[in-house]
């Protein structure tokens, strides 16, 4: 696929991703670049899907490597099969070969645990390599990936220098557990994927919840819109209002109404004390919600 | 790219390094290849330059303003007077820095650090007109000086419900706690959440690294695997809290209180962290502080209004509550150290020091007003470990990860 503005925005609507002008560009310019590209936001404002939506459009695989705590090069890059290893010993030890044959099949491809990163390196053609919750792994491991992303090579000393192909489209997303360090939010590029304006969620919620009355979809859209502003501990995510979005169409709701919304109210807001202080709102935020 | 966009690209990037935001020569050159690639078509070019040169939220609302001043003024068609002006200093090919402020910058100030927390002090001052700080998002928009509609929806979905949170909680952690006002304080509640998240993983992480302690067996024998058998690299045991009793007090009396309270819920918030915490608070006495639905409750009561003195709650300390005091202990002192002139006792301070593990000063107060007028600081600043500024959340967090 040829990498310009028209044709990302275009992959962007037939995967069915409601995106601004921000979030167009700045995935044009990961790929056009080919440059990493480090999404932030709030849980559930939708950064993950951007990867998959990339891949979706590029027609090509994602490769996924979930962060966290104590994550290290055996499980992010490779690991030799050690079990797998000692079974061929086992089997080749009646043969009386030497230790040069043995040890030339024991580390050969075949003995070699792939881990997403160098699946991502082996790929025979561009992938999209999708580093999610970078935030929640140790700072040890963001300087090695550091190197990894700057010339996408790994050294395996039993194989040698294994260089990718086709470099891959990077994405990474981070919650801000704790703070990126300076030298990987320099080498990225860098997209805040915020909440939705009401008329963005309004067609989220249309392309994701198409039986849901399109008034409704509206009423809907600005109802979570204002619990967003209420100052609450956790405002409800677009997973979540879509989600509740669901729940109204299979209760047959017809016209948000203060009853079903609290019956619902669960589905959007996972906090007592959010739940306690939204739940005598309800009517007066109802009434903001319908349309002038 | 021709060279006189170059070089008013450049100049951008000089004027958002002189309010502050951090960019490099290589992010520099990115934002010229981004604009090159994305076109001069004002949405994708401001986005282009978004991406590859604000790489943290809270900068972001900044650098919408300055782009619309900066870009706003370059583009206008007829040449008014603020055009010429830079048209000429193009021409001159002269330093870009050089006159015409087109904000007010802290320009002051000696080091970038301290201008950007300047500039992040300014933007959470509730009088100022400043659209980040006070209105929600959506009614930003009407003040900002614009001219087309179209322009105003661009805006509105450039800085969004999360995004103003996110700048503002900045704001917050670099603000003084001397300016604070009270919608300030109950900002930094929320920003407390983080900040005690953050902190666990920080001593988390340097409890995990001291390479001592028992040895793992299983997970050595694991590891053994992968290196054919042998025993190469020895694993231990996540080693239990360390053995350290810590021990606050936190001047509570008007002038810190602020910082005061948030220490206390902020150490509360890791106290799994460690062996054993006890957290007193005084002004004039000493009492026992503890929260309930996150709102400090002390025993007994303090009187708000008494007059600070320090000394006395150093003989309170020493005399009544020694057992609190031992070689495990570390004391850490939240205060200004102003006594109103009454006797300091730091002797005793010297005293309670030789008997724990080390004494550790957390000073509120701006670094030039201590020893200034009534403030015995430097006289108990001989006799701890280290006396340490903590004007700002930011600064706080940093002192307290020193201290423990």
């Amino acid at each position: 696929m040829q990498i310009t503005p028209e044709n990302v925005s275009e992959g962007l609507r037939d995967a069915g991703y409601i995106a601004n002008q921000r979030i167009e560009t700045a995935i044009f310019l990961a790929l056009a670049l080919d440059k990493p590209l480090l999404i932030e936001g709030p849980a559930g404002s939708g950064k993950t899907e951007v990867a998959k939506v990339v891949a979706a459009m590029l027609h090509t695989e994602l490769i996924r490597l979930q962060c966290y705590e104590g994550l290290d090069e055996a499980r992010a890059l490779y690991e030799w099969n050690y079990q797998k290893q000692l079974l061929r010993l086992q089997a080749d030890e009646y043969q009386g070969l030497r230790w040069e044959d043995v040890s030339e099949h024991l580390f050969s491809r075949d003995y070699l645990l792939e881990r997403p990163l160098l699946r991502a390196i082996l790929a025979p053609h561009r992938v999209v390599l999708l580093i999610d919750e970078v935030d929640k792994a140790d700072e040890e491991f963001e300087a090695f990936m550091l190197e990894l992303l700057s010339d996408f090579q790994v050294s395996i000393p039993e194989l040698g220098t294994i260089r990718a192909r086709e470099r891959p489209a990077v994405v990474l997303t981070s919650n801000r557990a704790r703070e990126l360090s300076e030298a990987l939010r320099r080498r990225c590029l860098h997209l805040f994927i915020d909440f939705p304006s009401i008329d963005q969620e309004r067609r989220i919620i249309e392309i994701k919840v198409p039986e849901l009355d399109t008034k409704l979809a509206e009423q809907a859209a600005r109802f979570v819109n204002a619990l967003r502003k209420a100052g609450l501990k956790k405002p409800p995510s677009i997973a979540e209002s879509l989600d509740w979005a669901r729940a109204l169409t299979r209760l047959g709701v017809r016209e948000l109404e203060a009853a079903s919304v609290r019956a619902t109210l669960g589905l959007l807001l996972k906090h007592e004390d959010d739940r306690v202080k939204i739940e005598s709102k309800v009517g007066a935020l109802i009434s903001h919600s319908h349309p002038r | 790219m021709t060279t006189p966009m170059r070089e008013q690209l450049l100049r951008f990037v000089d004027e958002l390094r002189g309010e502050g935001v951090r960019i490099s020569v290589a992010e520099t050159l990115d934002a010229m290849r981004a604009v090159a690639a994305a076109g001069f078509e004002r949405g994708p070019m401001r986005e282009a330059l978004a991406a590859s040169l604000i790489k943290d939220e809270a900068d972001r609302p900044l650098f919408d303003r300055a782009y619309a001043q900066f870009f706003g003024r370059a583009h206008a068609a007829e040449p008014r007077q603020s055009d010429s002006h830079s048209g000429a200093r193009a021409a001159r090919g002269g330093p870009p820095n050089s006159g015409a402020g087109v904000m007010p910058r802290p320009r002051e100030e000696p080091e970038e650090s301290i201008a950007k927390a300047a500039r992040k002090a300014k933007i959470q001052k509730p009088g100022q007109s400043d659209q980040v700080r006070i209105k929600p998002a959506g009614e930003a928009d009407r003040d900002f000086s614009d001219e087309a509609g179209e322009k105003n929806s661009e805006r509105r979905e450039a800085v969004g419900t999360e995004a103003t949170r996110q700048a503002r909680l900045a704001a917050i952690e670099r603000a003084p706690f001397e300016h604070y006002s009270a919608l300030d304080y109950e900002m930094a509640h929320d920003l407390l959440a983080i900040l005690i998240r953050r902190f666990r993983v920080r001593l988390g992480r340097r409890l995990k690294i001291t390479g001592r302690g028992r040895v793992d067996f299983r997970r050595t024998i694991r590891a053994a695997t992968q290196r054919g058998g042998t025993l190469v690299d020895l694993r231990f045991r996540a080693r239990r809290p360390r053995h350290i009793d810590v021990l606050i007090l936190a001047d509570v009396s008007g002038s810190v209180r602020y910082a005061a309270t948030l220490m206390l819920e902020l150490i509360a918030g890791v106290r799994e962290s460690f062996h054993r915490v006890r957290s007193f608070v005084y002004i004039d006495h000493l009492a026992e502080a503890g929260f309930e639905d996150g709102h400090l409750v002390m025993t007994p009561t303090l009187d708000p209004y008494a007059r600070s003195d320090f000394g006395r709650v150093l003989e309170e300390l020493w005399e009544r509550r020694s057992e609190l005091l031992g070689p495990a202990t570390l004391m850490i002192v939240l205060g200004d150290g102003r006594n109103n002139r009454r006797p300091a006792r730091a002797d005793l301070l010297g005293d309670i020091a030789h008997r724990c593990r080390a004494v550790y000063w957390l000073n509120p107060e701006p670094t030039e007003r201590w020893g200034a007028g009534d403030s015995a600081i430097n006289q108990y600043a001989r006799h701890v470990a280290a006396l340490i500024p903590s004007r700002t959340l930011h600064e706080l967090e940093h002192a307290l990860l020193e201290a423990v």
